[in-house]
């Protein structure tokens, strides 16, 4: 009998710890109660960085993290993480569920780690405390707060703005007392952080829409026999679209309760010139052949 | 068994006399060594747990107050302190308690207040027909005020242990009231022993002086204005304001002041270090103490145990703060704050206690821990101050202990007195 | 033994205050890049993204260099009381295995530091733009001096000369 240690960093109850834990019903339930799992949530174990290291070296055995800490690692998981690659949350599914999503789990077994499953990570939109923005030309010289990561601050520059990294709990007080405009987010995190309150414009631009990822160690999962192998995969498989479900309604609780607050939405917006504004950063992110090609797969995707 | 391994060792060590940090870090080498897992962990904990923006705070904090006590920034504010309250009864002993409150808005170490308030008032109060012992008990005992006013380094040891996800901002403020409360009842304290002694009185310096002593004391003051309002409007971060400080601290004692030599700035720089690579090696190493202590899944054992004591929060509590005040008669404060948070805020949190009020608990009943033999760090440096024997110094401290620990106990079973205050700036 | 050790003294002494020179122009560096990160984001209105990942690597190699340093001049927080209890011969032995087994711990830094640096090498750090190895040099640094200053401990102890420990003289807090 087998306890797999899975780390992640959401607290208790959270979509993708409740995801993990119903892999783990199946698990028990697959195999006679032979392999389990133990989440240990909100970052008990470290941080992202910190424990994707800790799956490498085989310490703990599954980790539930977002793509961002591997992008300088493994080339392939950039693609997501680019600014507009995907048209919608229904496109999103569609790719990762397909041959691209498969190539980019196939690439974390060069670093010890075996790709399971994606699950979502929601839509970032930007928000802010000035005004409607409706179009490009609203977004010009506006000061939003972004996440710690070069292309990041790309996109925010290429679409015209000021691009400012700082701690996500600094936030609040920042656009409160002015020091930015706005900030983007997803619609759970634009109600939990109360950051409606103080940027009650929020543009559904969807500018990033980055799944986030499940990996096993390469040394426990070269630990199990072929069959428990497969049982893992297709237990990881299963837990998806029940992540996906619990996700959609906390998203739709968020908005609601946003709503109800009297936030003004704006949701039909042309996002060609946005998308238009990325050719700069795609031509530096994008460079090799391999990524390239992929970012052409996407964008045939239907 | 692993865990007696990890407590075992830990303990062995701690009694052989190896500094803390490394029974921690030895400790927790051992233990996974035991587990047979990767050792590689423990050191990247270790790099991990010092490599945070937001510790940044505690070099700058313990540097500005270097600073502070060696380009007489803290002198002024004794005296401003002195225009005060030094026409009370027991004067100087009020005014020993005020210059705390007032130097532990510009510094958040214990320590430093009472060498800077220890160092500036004991010889004094000794002149003035005082007892040695009063003066060493009060200096020592109102310390524990810088710790609870704003900026505390401890309150930012405490949110980065719980995990960086307790708002430093609001731990400030929820430390005001309880501060000032433990100041008022260190007053009455102070009062009431000066009384019952029959110590001298000395005249009322006048309003004229008062003010005299207000502007040659307001750059100090303003630091204070400086800290709280950019931490709690947000303009700035934590870890700015207390750059800010320094560099304001710096250019006062440099240029308003002309107080701090070349020779001051390098041996004030210095301190820093050493105090800083001291207090933040016991945080990297408990980093790693904290990671086996997840992995081995002791807060929810901790949790489950205390449970099954009691149901009834206000025994929890008691039995928290009895089991805290134990090990802070022993051991220093910043590695019992990193070692006892991941244990013992699940507990609170499961009975309901809120986190910024569990915090307030937890420096207050620690900084007790600071003033009671047979370790207590700022006991040693009043007594230091003072002169006499450690034992000296606790025979006759009782009153001040009670004040504190009444304090703590209202502290305790009163939350508003912490949470009152960050609600309305939220 | 005495006169090799006083010899070898005064090499650790340079060792040592060289090493807590770097410290303190650590310090006062990270003091200068945050007070510069302020300035341009408040009075300039733009920001400088290198800052925080340079000052938080300049704390890494000021705290492990004072740390180990520490080590040299005995100011790390430790708890002697038990030890009073002890006659002399039985407390020096007991301080010898602890500095032993700090020396493991400093062998630790090294050795798993380096594997950690190793690791990290083809991974670019953001922001900053140079090799993840350089995260994991000051505790590899912090770790050799660690190493060096805690035999130096045993040997003088065994030649019968004093060290220093926390609570010899109570200093700057
Ligand atoms: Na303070
Ligand atoms: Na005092």
């Amino acid at each position: 009998e087998t306890t797999l240690r899975s780390s992640d960093t959401h607290p208790d109850g959270y979509p993708t710890v409740a995801a993990v834990a119903e892999m783990g019903r199946l698990l028990e339930e697959r195999t006679g109660g032979r392999l389990c799992i133990e989440v240990f949530h909100s970052a008990q174990l470290g941080e992202e960085k910190d424990t994707i290291e800790q799956t490498q070296f085989g310490v703990i055995d599954m980790n539930r993290v977002s793509l961002g800490p591997f992008n300088n690692i493994i080339e392939e998981t950039q693609i997501p993480s680019l600014p507009y690659i995907f048209r919608s949350t229904a496109h999103m599914h569609t790719v990762m569920d397909g041959p691209v999503g498969q190539q980019i789990l196939d690439a974390f077994t060069d670093h010890d780690l075996v790709g399971l499953a994606f699950y979502d990570g929601g839509s970032r939109s930007f928000y802010n405390s000035e005004r409607p923005i409706r179009s490009i030309e609203d977004l010009a010289g506006m000061k939003f707060r972004v996440m710690q990561s070069d292309m990041f601050v790309d996109m925010v520059s290429a679409l015209g703005a000021n691009a400012t990294p700082m701690p996500y709990g600094e936030v609040y007080s920042s656009i409160q007392t002015g020091v930015i405009d706005g900030a983007e987010n997803n619609w759970p995190s634009y109600d939990s952080s109360g950051h409606f309150e103080v940027a009650p414009y929020y543009t559904l631009d969807q500018h990033l829409i980055v799944p986030e990822v499940l990996v096993m160690a390469k040394s426990t999962f070269d630990g199990l026999s072929a069959e428990d192998q497969e049982i893992v995969r297709q237990a990881a498989k299963d837990s998806v679209p029940v992540m996906r479900e619990l996700w959609a309604a906390r998203e739709a609780e968020s908005e609601a309760r946003v709503r109800a607050a009297g936030v003004e939405i704006i949701a039909d917006i042309d996002k060609t010139p946005f998308i238009e504004a990325m050719v700069p950063v795609y031509q530096k992110y994008v460079t090799s052949p391999v990524l390239q090609q992929m970012v052409a797969d996407i964008q045939a995707t239907q | 068994m692993e865990l007696y391994v990890l407590f075992g060792s830990f303990v062995v060590l701690l009694l052989i006399g190896t500094p803390v940090a490394f029974c921690l870090g030895i400790s927790s080498f051992a233990t996974i060594v035991y587990l047979d897992l990767p050792p590689v962990v423990v050191f990247q904990r270790l790099n991990s747990g010092v490599s945070v923006f937001a510790l940044m705070a505690i070099p700058f904090f313990i540097y500005a107050g270097d600073l502070m006590v060696r380009g007489d920034i803290a002198r002024r504010l004794v005296a401003l302190a002195s225009g005060f309250v030094g026409h009370l009864r027991g004067g100087l002993g009020q005014v020993n308690v005020l210059s705390s409150v007032m130097f532990g808005g510009v510094s958040g170490s214990a320590a430093a207040d009472a060498s800077a308030v220890g160092g500036l008032m004991v010889p004094q109060m000794k002149e003035r027909g005082y007892d040695v012992d009063y003066a060493v008990n009060i200096t020592v005992v109102s310390s524990i005020i810088a710790l609870l006013l704003p900026p505390s380094h401890n309150m930012i040891i405490y949110s980065i242990a719980a995990g960086g996800r307790i708002s430093i901002a609001d731990l400030f403020t929820a430390g005001i009231i309880p501060g000032f409360l433990l100041a008022l009842l260190l007053m009455l304290t102070a009062w009431w022993v000066a009384k019952r002694k029959d110590y001298p009185v000395q005249p009322f310096q006048g309003f004229r002086m008062i003010g005299t002593l207000f502007v040659s004391a307001a750059p100090g003051l303003i630091l204070v204005a400086i800290i709280f309002g950019g931490v709690r409007s947000g303009i700035f971060t934590a870890s700015e304001s207390s750059n800010i400080a320094v560099v304001y601290a710096l250019l006062v004692t440099f240029f308003v002041y002309r107080s701090l030599s070349w020779h001051d700035f390098k041996e004030a720089t210095f301190a820093a270090v050493r105090t800083t690579a001291m207090v933040l090696l016991v945080i990297g190493c408990a980093a790693s103490f904290g990671w086996l202590l997840a992995y081995t899944k002791v807060p929810a054992s901790m949790v489950a145990l205390l449970q099954n004591v009691s149901d009834n929060p206000i025994v929890i509590l008691l039995l928290l703060n009895l089991i805290l005040l134990i090990l802070g008669t022993f051991m220093d404060m910043s590695p019992l704050i990193v070692i006892t948070t991941p244990i013992f805020l699940p507990v609170a949190t499961a009975f309901g206690v809120d986190p910024v009020h569990f915090g307030v608990i937890l420096i207050l009943n620690l900084g007790i821990g600071l003033c009671t033999p047979p370790v207590g760090a700022v006991l040693f440096v009043g007594c230091a101050v003072g002169r006499i024997p450690v034992w000296d110094a606790v025979r006759t401290i009782w009153p001040f202990y009670g004040a504190a620990f009444f304090t703590l106990m209202l502290v305790t079973y009163i939350p508003a007195l912490s949470l009152w205050l960050p609600a309305l700036f939220r | 033994m005495q006169r090799t050790m006083e010899k070898i003294a005064v090499w650790t002494g340079h060792l040592a205050r060289l090493a807590l020179w770097a410290a303190g122009i650590g310090l006062v560096l990270m003091t200068v890049l945050i007070a510069a990160q302020v300035v341009w984001r408040y009075v300039l209105n733009d920001s400088i993204v290198w800052t925080e990942p340079a000052s938080v690597m300049i704390m890494g190699w000021f705290i492990f260099l004072g740390a180990a340093v520490g080590i040299r001049e005995g100011y790390h927080l430790s708890f002697d009381v038990l030890l009073y209890l002890l006659p002399l011969r039985a407390k020096l032995v007991l301080f010898s295995i602890s500095d032993i087994a700090v020396t493991a711990f400093g062998a630790g830094m090294i050795w798993y530091g380096w594997q950690l640096a190793a690791r990290t090498a083809g991974n670019m750090l953001p922001s900053l733009g140079i090799s993840g190895a350089f995260d994991f040099a000051p505790i590899v640094a912090g770790g050799v001096l660690i190493v060096l200053f805690s035999i130096e401990r045993v040997f003088r102890r065994a030649a019968g000369l004093p060290t220093a420990r926390f609570g010899d003289d109570p200093g700057p807090a």
